[in-house]
């Protein structure tokens, strides 16, 4: 792919723009220290917000992680404090088989849904891009408008649909003499990946139709030219080119589904089958703010931000990466 | 929704705020802004309020009007899921508590344990016990200390649609055997008596109560935890087998289901508590004139035992910084006679006052209830509720230990005692993580 290196700037261009930026070689080291000063202008702002949302939260669940509350006084009513607790956290989240279980169903869940709405998203997204296709503008807003709406908002919106007795599918479904449960045990988690797949396939579209506008137009030329159909165009050309970008949704899919946590959450009081720890995300809510351990459900956090850096690196790995991919 | 669009400045003025806010909250952190102090005279203060109390803001613009000096402010909290309680946890872990917030009996040891709310008894909160029932104000006293004020209570009783059960020539069912019957002649029809919601813990402790279970008690300074007694068990034992036979639906209650299915008459009858007579009426408006209110149903026909489900509290945060005005605030709001005529307009319970209004002052619904003078039969009950149940820690875990064990067995078809047992088990793990000394009760 020697076509992505013109973008890079070539060593003695580079060289001229520096040149041309300084103010001459008589005061060398006062520039530089002024250009440092400058860079950490533009720095210190991302770097102080970085630091205060960022790594302090994440230091503060590490120390909370490590804690535990103890309690004196009467029936334990006097004070309390904290203290030392080593893995106590970690290991009594590791043995408590509702979080884990959680943790089995999010992958269940990333295993099926992710795939089917990155395909989706793919398909609509080179459908719009192919010279065919008309009324582009609005069939991408359309497409695009169910992640403007928040992931509460569509869950409470889905919930009406879902709801027996007032849905009007379930309605239509049981005039056919279909009875359906989206509600239940068996069939809850997918009525969610319903949602999921509703809301994000238009950003993913969306991802990959901008790699497609940045695709230059003579590579197609010279594959019609070469007696390329459009299938073989979208196949052979289309597709690998836009890989780092499947890469990318793919990696953010994964991501979001290890945090899945509105849906079920809005869908609770619905429907008895969704448990409190229903996600890895909702169990340590639950912990933290029904049972009122954020010590414990710290320590879930720390682990759930683990398997999703472990799953997202590994997919990376195995899928090349995107920077590997440009040579 | 009521709620209007967030409008892209609010998120910002929002955020600015919140930017302020912490800045305003490091200083105060450093000084003794915290501490509380006694008003001087003719100074105005403010004090915040959190509850979720439908109307509760007409009783509060009276002591305003009343109360120039010490304004009180509500600010309306989310009921759903316990997220007020979240909320109110979490502003006592960050510091931040209000002055006044309404807190539900089975919730309060939970707060103890937070050193969350102010013991008022140094503030002479004594000298009002005689003002309340009495086991309601028990629910907030430990040991010597006083925690709340106590503000409403639950009495259970049966709602039943009187007309369906007339045209279907059932009776309305006295004791839980009778109820069995009339759910199986209900079923006969089409409909289903009731639903057994798997996640409402706060009915099946009620539930419990009235059959004579204790689940918490006290020894020393140890906890003691028997959620899975005998008389639990036998009220496991007797919905798992209505469940078993499909006799009762088993969706969530209180949601839009069931409110739909309340509307058509798919379910004819409601296990609630008083307050369920604004709850009915508000959600099954078309329903009007054809509900009656009964006694809970007996374990043995004749007796007389009943329990409670809900009613709460208004208590004073540790952090309040003028604990004096707001206990006499949390005082008036619960025993003044004008302040309880407006709460019983909201609809908020029944009251924990013993004085300030007559039992048919609390008929607000008459007209849904055919004209039944129907909250006798919640003062009967309420008369004759088993007073020497205690709450203890931890109660909102409890609740999703108990939801998760009933929805696990209704989907593996496993059995509601050892539900119970695993429940058991869970609670005392919970109570030791947090701390406590526990012991397994019988």
């Amino acid at each position: 792919m020697s076509r992505a290196t013109p973008s890079r700037p070539e060593p003695a261009a580079r060289k001229r723009a520096r040149g041309a930026g300084g103010s001459g070689p008589r005061r060398p080291s006062r520039t530089r220290a002024r250009h440092a000063r400058a860079a950490a202008g533009f720095v210190l702002p991302f770097l102080a917000l970085f630091g205060l949302c960022f790594l302090a939260p994440l230091g503060y669940a590490l120390h909370q992680s490590l804690q535990k509350t103890e309690r004196t006084g009467p029936l334990g009513l006097g004070r309390e404090h904290e203290s030392f607790a080593g893995l106590a956290n970690y290991a009594q989240a590791l043995s408590d088989d509702r979080f884990l279980a959680g943790f089995g169903r999010v992958l269940l869940f990333g295993a099926v849904q992710i795939p089917l709405m990155i395909v989706l998203a793919t398909v609509l997204a080179l459908l719009l891009e192919s010279a065919s296709a008309r009324g582009i503008a609005f069939f991408r807003t359309a497409f695009f408008l169910p992640y403007g709406v928040p992931g509460v908002i569509a869950s409470i919106l889905w919930g009406f649909l879902y709801v027996p007795g007032i849905s009007p599918l379930v309605k239509i479904a049981d005039s056919l003499g279909l009875h359906v449960d989206f509600l239940s045990r068996g069939t809850v988690l997918w009525s969610l990946a319903n949602i999921v797949t509703w809301q994000f396939t238009g950003y993913n579209m969306l991802v990959l139709i901008a790699q497609l506008k940045a695709v230059p137009g003579e590579l197609y030329e010279a594959a019609r030219i070469d007696g390329a159909s459009a299938r073989q165009v979208a196949r052979y050309v289309k597709i690998p080119l836009i890989r780092p970008a499947l890469v990318l949704t793919g990696v953010f899919s994964i991501i979001g589904t290890l945090q899945l946590f509105a849906e079920p959450m809005v869908l609770r009081p619905l429907a008895s089958s969704i448990d409190s720890g229903y996600t890895p995300n909702l169990h340590a809510y639950s912990e933290a703010f029904v049972g009122n351990n954020p010590q414990v459900a710290a320590a879930e956090a720390v682990l759930l931000a683990l398997v999703a850096c472990a799953l997202s690196f590994g997919f990376l790995r195995l899928a090349g990466g995107p920077a590997g991919e440009r040579r | 929704m009521t709620n209007s669009p967030v409008h892209r400045r609010t998120v910002l003025g929002g955020a600015a705020a919140f930017a302020a806010g912490w800045a305003l909250a490091g200083c105060s952190d450093s000084g003794d802004g915290d501490a509380p102090r006694e008003r001087a005279k003719g100074q105005k203060i403010q004090l915040t309020f959190w509850s979720w109390v439908p109307g509760i803001d007409k009783p509060v613009d009276l002591w305003n009007r009343k109360h120039p000096e010490v304004q009180v402010k509500v600010e309306k909290v989310s009921a759903v899921n316990g997220a007020q309680y979240a909320k109110m946890h979490a502003a006592i872990k960050a510091g931040n508590p209000p002055d006044l917030g309404q807190i539900e009996f089975p919730v309060l040891p939970g707060f103890l344990l937070d050193d969350g709310l102010l013991d008022l008894a140094p503030l002479g909160a004594a000298r009002h016990k005689d003002k309340f029932v009495g086991w309601q104000w028990q629910q907030a006293v430990f040991g010597r200390s006083i925690y709340a004020v106590p503000q409403a209570s639950g009495p259970m009783g049966l709602f039943v649609r009187q007309d369906l059960f007339d045209a279907w020539e059932v009776d309305t069912p006295r004791t839980w055997d009778e109820y069995e019957a009339a759910a199986r002649a209900v079923r006969k029809k089409g409909a289903w008596i009731e639903t057994f919601a798997p996640t409402n813990g706060n009915r099946f402790a009620g539930l419990a109560w009235q059959a004579g279970a204790r689940w918490y008690a006290t020894h020393d300074d140890t906890w003691i935890v028997h959620i899975d007694d005998e008389p639990t068990r036998r009220v496991a034992d007797y919905w798992e087998s209505l469940v078993a036979r499909k006799l009762v639906k088993t969706i969530p209650d209180r949601q839009n289901a069931w409110y739909k299915d309340l509307q058509t008459g798919a379910i004819p009858a409601w296990v609630g508590a008083s307050w369920g007579d604004a709850l009915l009426a508000g959600n099954a408006p078309g329903t009007k004139g054809t509900w009656r209110a009964a006694p809970l149903p007996q374990w043995k026909a004749g007796e007389q035992a009943f329990a409670n489900w809900g009613g709460s509290t208004t208590a004073v945060f540790a952090k309040a910084r003028y604990p004096k005005d707001a206990l006499d605030f949390a005082v008036w709001l619960n025993t003044a006679p004008e302040s309880i005529a407006l709460l019983i307009d909201g609809g908020y319970g029944f009251p924990s006052a013993k004085k300030g209004y007559a039992t048919t002052d609390l008929d607000v619904d008459k007209d849904f209830f055919g004209g039944q003078a129907y909250s006798r039969v919640f003062a009967a009950a309420g008369a004759h509720v088993d007073t020497s149940w205690r709450w203890g820690p931890g109660v909102d875990t409890l609740y999703q230990r108990l939801g998760d064990a009933f929805t696990d067995a209704l989907a593996d078809g496993s059995s509601f005692r050892s539900a119970l047992a695993a429940v058991q088990r869970q609670t005392l793990d919970d109570l030791k993580g947090k701390g406590l000394k526990v012991a397994s009760g019988g």
